[in-house]
């Protein structure tokens, strides 16, 4: 039988005190009041404490360098303002030149600024450099006789330009060791008829001021505007704006969006149409103008004779002290830079020669020259080769010339052995005497040419006499 | 020496090395020298900090009159000085060409116009200043006895371009008791300028080169194209304000003060009263507080609470310039405000009716969309005033010109961005960084504070970008803040 028992009631529930009646505890001891470090120990402190977080900062400061770094290498090579590396057109002939290219449109170069940027970028200093107006443009490496030579030739050079091409290599610390000069007469003229509005004026006062030591206006440039444009955002941004642009293109765009024609030689370079710019500097002109008839040369002489005076001779009549003084200092500055300096006196067309001798008043200036630089050769022993009168030289003919003013490679051959023979000569102390030549200035008069004709008879009687022998 | 310069850059660094050096007590006092160094860069202005002194001082010791005093009539005397004082100063600058044209026109007679330079940041101290005469008064704000303390904060030079509107209460503690210097802060800090740069430089001003094409030359724009700059223009206004408010409070962070909080996400706001509480904030606080409210805030009947909106938002206009354009716009931000209190009743009733709204998010989406667009609206006022365009020219001319269809209005404007110079990836940048921006503060969320807490690889390769994109995209030497003139 089942049990049956009720469910039982629920009691209320028992609170349990789950802790002893024990006493409060007592109350901690008031804590002794903590004791000030001293004033050094403070000052100690917080040094240390400035030099850690200082340290710390500092190290996340140079996390964030590369991105500067980034940015002014970007601005310093792209350079589209051509601010630090010359402007786009003349540097991509002299990197076109400098990887061996001759390089088309030389009429549109700024000639000035090629040589800026090759004195700036050529990477080995040349051994032989040459100097002077378009009158040198034909001295190439064949004609030199030396592989590492460039020619910082310039068309319508003035005196600013011969010194200052020099002087750009010496800043980059890249002297040569032999400079060719071709002196134009011009040099010796004081006037500002003499100057090329093209020559950096502002170099050459540098120039004089620091090197020669010639008080001019010259101040000296502040770089330091110039050199913010690396940190300048903006310069940055159109930087790479042009690295874009241009990147891979065969089409190269200046910064105004102009398109640069500068380009390798392609082909032949001895039959292009256009005049060149060969790899060394010198001039190849087109093939028109290189082989033009005897009469087209006469005739470009004649025009030239018309206008002589107005290449920078404008009034020269007498050779100007200052002048002289500069180029004594100028010579003197290249020998203590171990430069060897060679003289060139570039003749000029028979006819123009001949024609400047039925006026010799009017080029009274030009005729002085000559002389005086054939003087200043022998009394320092300066090595000197040609003449401006083309009688002068050997074997020298109308068809050795361009024009009035430019003698061909052919001509050159016949008065300057190369830079080899005239540092053997130099050596050997075998150069020739700079007075032995004594260049026209005056019409021979009646007993001239009767002296003459019995020395020649003379001469061709002893020639005569040796042939038989 | 304006805020987006190398120049600022370099002065605020070598003010934080030096400011750290010092022992602490000494901070206030240097940042008070840096604060009227930074004012009297500019020539022009060097005459008017004088403006700046006099301003402060006067305030100064009006509260000081005011704090000790207990005669209740010198405290009102003394209070009307300091508003009085800071009303004229801000009055003489800045609309007395206004007045004298109202003048003229009330009297007949010709009142002359001054060739005045506006000294910098004169709405910003003299509002700052005037607060704290206020709270004194008020009692809200216990007296400075410390001119020197009360100098810096009335010319804190971060808080000088573009504010914001800093109160006495809020910055006092933070000056007596200068920060120690803390790493963690000042990263914060410089990634805050590094952000504000960033909106400013790359996103606002290479909009305003589109914005300003369009608004400088209204009339021969077609309507697709005046409505594309009034909606750019709004993104542009708030990047390039909230950018420079980002930098000073990232400046002042690194020097160890934490400033008002401008912006809360504007964007996100789902009612024409809650965007102004999100936009401005120092200023639409500083108007609720002393405007207001003395005038009876919400504790009135509905008629005279509305009209205390409405103006709340034309004093806010004219805060902006002297100019009838800014008047306007307060005017039409005053009565959709109002128009929005008026008509909430019955919206929220009529919500349970739209199916659109049954999902938050699609309701969210909508009514922010609203909002936007209202404020777009409006703007038009703001930035014909900005570029001296003719308002109702534009909101006339945005009307037309829809012939060829949305296609048609589409090539238009893109069309013209190319043309006024946002060509190349320059739109898809601005495209993406704004929705970075949207989307890095939305709700609210502090920049700063969140890429603290990331791993250094991923908070490094942020900076890198951040850095990236301003260098390769940011408009240098474009214009300076927009509010930087008010």
């Amino acid at each position: 039988m089942a049990q049956h028992t009720q469910t039982p009631v629920p009691q209320q529930p028992q609170r349990l005190q789950r802790s002893g009646r024990v006493a409060a505890p007592p109350r901690p001891a008031k804590a002794a009041p903590r004791k000030r470090p001293s004033l050094i120990r403070r000052f100690f402190y917080g040094l240390v404490r400035r030099i850690y977080f200082g340290g710390k900062t500092l190290f996340r400061i140079a996390l964030l360098v590369p991105i500067l770094v980034f940015m002014v290498w970007v601005s310093y090579t792209v350079d589209r303002s051509g601010l630090f590396q010359g402007a786009l057109a003349p540097r991509r002939i002299v990197d076109l030149m400098l990887q061996g290219y001759d390089v088309t449109n030389f009429e549109s170069m700024d000639e000035r600024e090629v040589v800026q940027l090759f004195a700036q970028d050529v990477p080995e200093t040349p051994q032989v450099i040459g100097i002077g107006s378009s009158r040198i443009l034909q001295f190439n490496r064949e004609l030199v006789g030396v592989d590492s030579f460039f020619n910082m030739g310039v068309t319508g050079a003035d005196v600013r330009d011969n010194m200052t091409s020099y002087y750009k290599m010496v800043t980059y610390d890249k002297a040569p060791d032999v400079l060719i000069w071709s002196v134009d007469p011009w040099v010796f003229y004081g006037s500002e008829a003499a100057y090329d509005y093209r020559a950096d004026a502002e170099l050459y006062n540098e120039f004089l001021t620091k090197v020669l030591g010639v008080p001019t206006d010259y101040e000296e440039p502040d770089k330091v505007e110039l050199w913010k444009a690396l940190v300048e955002p903006a310069y940055f941004q159109g930087n790479v704006d042009y690295y874009v642009k241009n990147r891979g293109q065969d089409v190269v765009t200046d910064d105004d969006g102009n398109t640069i024609e500068f380009n390798p030689v392609t082909g032949d370079p001895y039959d292009q149409a256009t005049t060149i710019k060969r790899s060394d500097g010198s001039v190849l002109y087109d093939t028109a103008f290189r082989n033009q008839t005897q009469e087209q040369i006469l005739a470009l002489a004649a025009a030239a004779s018309q206008t002589f005076n107005s290449v920078h001779m404008e009034g020269f009549d007498e050779m100007s002290q200052t002048q002289i003084q500069a180029f004594e200092a100028f010579i003197d500055y290249a020998h203590s830079q171990g430069t060897t300096v060679i003289l060139v006196l570039s003749p000029w067309h028979p006819f123009l020669y001949n024609y400047l001798l039925n006026e010799t008043d009017m080029h009274k200036g030009f005729f002085q020259v000559e002389n005086w630089v054939r003087q200043y050769c022998a009394e320092n022993n300066v090595p000197l080769y040609g003449s401006y009168d083309p009688e002068c030289i050997e074997g020298i003919e109308e068809m050795d010339f361009f024009d009035g003013l430019h003698c061909k490679d052919t001509g050159i051959k016949k008065f300057f052995p190369g830079v080899p023979a005239v540092l053997e000569a130099i050596e050997t102390n075998t150069l020739p005497d700079p007075l032995a030549v004594t260049p026209r200035t005056s019409l021979p008069t009646a007993e001239d040419s009767t002296e003459t004709g019995t020395q020649d008879g003379d001469m061709a009687d002893a020639e005569t006499a040796d042939t038989a022998a | 020496m304006t805020i987006t310069s190398l120049l600022y850059l370099g002065f605020f660094a070598v003010v934080a090395l030096l400011h750290y050096a010092l022992p602490r007590v000494a901070r206030p006092y240097f940042l008070l020298a840096a604060n009227y160094a930074f004012y009297c860069y500019d020539p022009s202005n060097r005459p008017l900090a004088l403006v700046l002194a006099g301003a402060t001082l006067l305030t100064w010791v009006c509260g000081l009159v005011i704090g000790k005093s207990r005669s209740k009539v010198l405290r009102v005397v003394f209070l009307l000085l300091s508003i009085g004082g800071g009303v004229g100063i801000l009055l003489y600058y800045k609309y007395w060409n206004l007045l004298a044209d109202a003048i003229g026109g009330i009297t007949g007679g010709t009142v002359p116009h001054l060739d005045l330079i506006t000294p910098l940041g004169l709405s910003y101290f003299t509002f700052a200043a005037l607060s704290y005469s206020i709270d004194v008064f008020k009692k809200r704000c216990r007296v400075e006895p410390n001119l020197l303390h009360y100098a810096m904060f009335v010319s804190f030079f971060p808080t000088m371009i573009t504010g914001p509107i800093e109160r006495y209460p809020h910055l006092r503690p933070q000056i007596k008791k200068p920060r120690r210097f803390s790493y963690t802060r000042c990263a914060g800090g410089a990634f805050r300028i590094l952000w504000g740069y960033t909106k400013k430089m790359v996103i606002a001003d290479n909009l305003s080169v589109y914005t300003s094409f369009v608004f400088t030359n209204p009339a021969s724009m077609n309507g697709p194209n005046l409505l594309a700059a009034s909606i750019l223009f709004a993104i542009q206004l708030y990047m390039d304000f909230s950018g420079c408010c980002d930098i000073a409070l990232g400046v002042a962070r690194i020097l160890g003060y934490d400033l008002i909080e401008n912006f809360n996400s504007p964007f996100e706001s789902t009612s024409f009263s809650e965007f102004w509480t999100r936009w401005h904030v120092s200023m639409t606080s500083w108007f609720r507080d002393y405007i207001y409210f003395p005038l009876g805030g919400s504790r009135c009947c509905l008629p005279r609470r509305l009209m205390n909106v409405v103006i709340v938002f034309v004093v806010s206009g004219l805060w902006h310039g002297a100019d009838w354009r800014y008047l306007m716009w307060g005017l039409a931000c005053g009565v959709l405000s109002a128009f929005g209190r008026l008509t909430f009743g019955a919206r929220k009733v009529l919500w349970r009716y739209n199916p659109l709204y049954r999902a938050v998010w699609c309701k969210n989406l909508i009514q922010r969309a609203l909002v936007f667009l209202m404020f777009v609206a409006t703007l038009v006022f703001f930035a014909s005033a900005l570029y001296n365009a003719d308002p109702y020219g534009v909101y006339a001319g945005i009307f037309q010109g829809w012939q060829g269809g949305l296609s048609a209005s589409w090539d238009s404007v893109r069309t013209l961005l190319h043309d006024s110079g946002i060509d190349g990836r320059l739109p898809v940048v601005l495209t993406c960084a704004s929705l970075i921006v949207f989307a890095a503060e939305s709700n609210g969320r502090s920049v700063a504070r969140w890429i603290r807490n990331q791993s250094f690889v991923l908070r490094w390769t942020l900076y890198y970008a951040a850095a990236a994109a301003l260098l390769f995209f940011g408009a240098f030497g474009q214009s300076a803040f927009i509010y930087q003139q008010f």
